[in-house]
């Protein structure tokens, strides 16, 4: 079987600064990770200097999403024996447990890591894991809740926690999840654009305002996000419509509707250039748009 | 008693099993299409809705209003430009222990209630995926007196189970989920097709 480096005709380095950019960019391509990793390890590792133990637990965790247990253990034992006593080489070994679903087992393991060290973020956050993957939802919350008050700056906490309130339908906490994100990070048009999506699905005229307005800066903030675009044009639309509101709330977001409508039309028309396939796209958003024009009164 | 008999093409069971193994980590849902056909007969003893295809929709975050509402508008208008009506709604929850309809699945099953009676839940049964695909893994639940019924699942549910299975399998062994495109990442990227037409072609290409 060819190798990677063969099919692609990439050095070793492009594979190194691949797996660099898909930890930075915090990207969960478990499969495409263990491909690459494994080949650097076993044909290029003296090459690697120090980036070797971050690649050892880049590719043992991506293999123990693909149920590569014979790789996962090799990495791990190669950082055992380099850091006999690390608390993260630690959370690594629990991982694996998780992984096996020895629940009890890698309970017992942060615990123990906890013992130690009672501030260990990782090994707490790890208890809130195995909670969630068990389906636990109300006791991964209710932790998650506990560890925020201490640990009130993270921001992965805090993302982790809105997820779990979405599924559980709590529209509202989820909303005060993604505001505390929305302070720390203003500029951040993702934590805008669900902050809106929140909004509208809690439904009433004023969260459909509120969801407007954040659409509308997502937008300010990125103007190429298309989730943003099209919740304004739907959360203007919506108001619009409605029976209850004055009239120049009805022209006013006649107008928002319409000017992100001709938004989307050109976003559609510019991504459909040179593809002639891509003309149903083209068609079924330009009859959507009309299906929902409102009647100017 | 049946209350409707749904058939799956391959090309529909295919697609949802391709959705499901490319986000292994997330639930998934997307929507069941079938072919317009010309009268519904009175007697109730029509032929199978054929389910021809699938569209996927979005993994992660299911429950979330706004894109489900562009997604069902905008797939709604295609569904009119190909003589398809939407029949169903599938989901993989993201325990793999659960394979029951959550609220989500409900309230969206219900919307396209409004538009065709006989609305199905399709839920994928994750914990069963396996690459020969030896055994059909979905549950097809029906609204029967206000209720969510689970109805048995056989080979019957399938156009032709054998070639299903072939296809569905040679896909999953060449890793073709990798090019899977749903909503969310037609969403990231309006250049990626949701109607999957390298997808299709592959599995035209294997019947």
């Amino acid at each position: 079987m060819a190798s990677l480096s063969e099919m692609y005709d990439v050095g070793w380095e492009e594979m190194r600064d691949k797996l660099r950019k898909w930890r930075e960019d915090n990207c969960r391509n478990s499969e495409q990770i263990v491909d690459v990793g494994e080949e650097l390890i076993s044909e290029h590792s003296s090459k690697l200097g120090d980036d070797i133990w971050i690649i050892y637990e880049q590719v043992m965790i991506a293999a123990l999403d693909c149920s590569r247990d014979d790789l996962a253990l090799t990495c791990l034992q190669e950082l055992r024996k380099q850091f006999p006593d690390s608390h993260r080489v630690k959370r690594l070994t629990g991982m694996r447990l998780e992984a096996l679903e020895r629940y009890d087992d890698a309970n017992k393991h942060y615990d123990a890591i906890l013992q130690e060290d009672p501030t260990n973020t990782a090994a707490r956050k790890r208890k809130i894991s195995i909670l969630r993957a068990q389906g636990k939802s109300t006791e991964a919350i209710r932790e998650l809740n506990e560890y925020l008050e201490q640990f009130v700056g993270d921001q992965e906490a805090w993302h982790e926690l809105s997820e779990l309130y979405i599924n559980e339908h709590d529209y509202g906490k989820a909303a005060f999840c993604l505001e505390e994100l929305m302070m720390t990070n203003p500029h951040n048009h993702l934590y805008c654009e669900q902050y809106a999506e929140v909004k509208y699905t809690q439904g009433g005229m004023e969260n459909l305002e509120l969801a407007r307005k954040y659409f509308a800066q997502a937008l300010r903030l990125n103007n190429r996000n298309m989730r943003a675009l099209f919740g304004l044009y739907m959360s203007a639309s919506h108001i619009a419509a409605s029976p209850k509101v004055s009239a120049k709330v009805k022209k006013d977001n006649i107008k928002y509707a319409a000017w992100a409508a001709a938004q989307i039309n050109r976003a559609y028309k510019m991504a459909g250039r040179g593809n002639k396939d891509n003309k149903c796209s083209i068609k079924a958003v330009e009859e959507m748009l009309e299906s929902m024009q409102i009647a100017m009164p | 008693m049946i209350d409707m008999h749904i058939q799956l093409t391959s090309q529909a069971y295919c697609k949802m099993l391709l959705h499901t193994a490319k986000y292994p980590h997330c639930a998934v849902n997307g929507l069941l299409v079938a072919e317009k056909t010309k009268e519904k007969k009175k007697d109730g003893h029509g032929g199978p809705v054929l389910c021809v295809d699938c569209v996927p929709l979005f993994h992660g975050t299911l429950a979330l209003a706004p894109m489900l509402e562009v997604a069902l508008t905008l797939i709604d208008s295609w569904c009119k430009e190909n003589n398809y009506v939407i029949v169903g709604y599938y989901q993989a929850n993201e325990q793999t222990q659960d394979s029951r309809p959550n609220q989500v699945a409900q309230k969206v099953a219900a919307r396209i209630s409004e538009n065709f009676n006989e609305a199905v839940i399709v839920m994928v049964d994750s914990s069963r995926l396996t690459m020969s695909c030896f055994e059909p893994i979905i549950f097809i639940y029906d609204h029967v007196e206000n209720k969510w019924k689970n109805r048995e699942v056989t080979t019957d549910a399938f156009e032709d189970w054998n070639e299903a299975q072939t296809i569905t399998s040679a896909l999953l062994v060449g890793r073709s989920y990798e090019n899977l495109i749903d909503f969310d990442n037609h969403l990231d990227d309006l250049r990626n097709d949701w109607t999957n037409p390298a997808i299709n072609k592959s599995v035209l290409d294997l019947c």
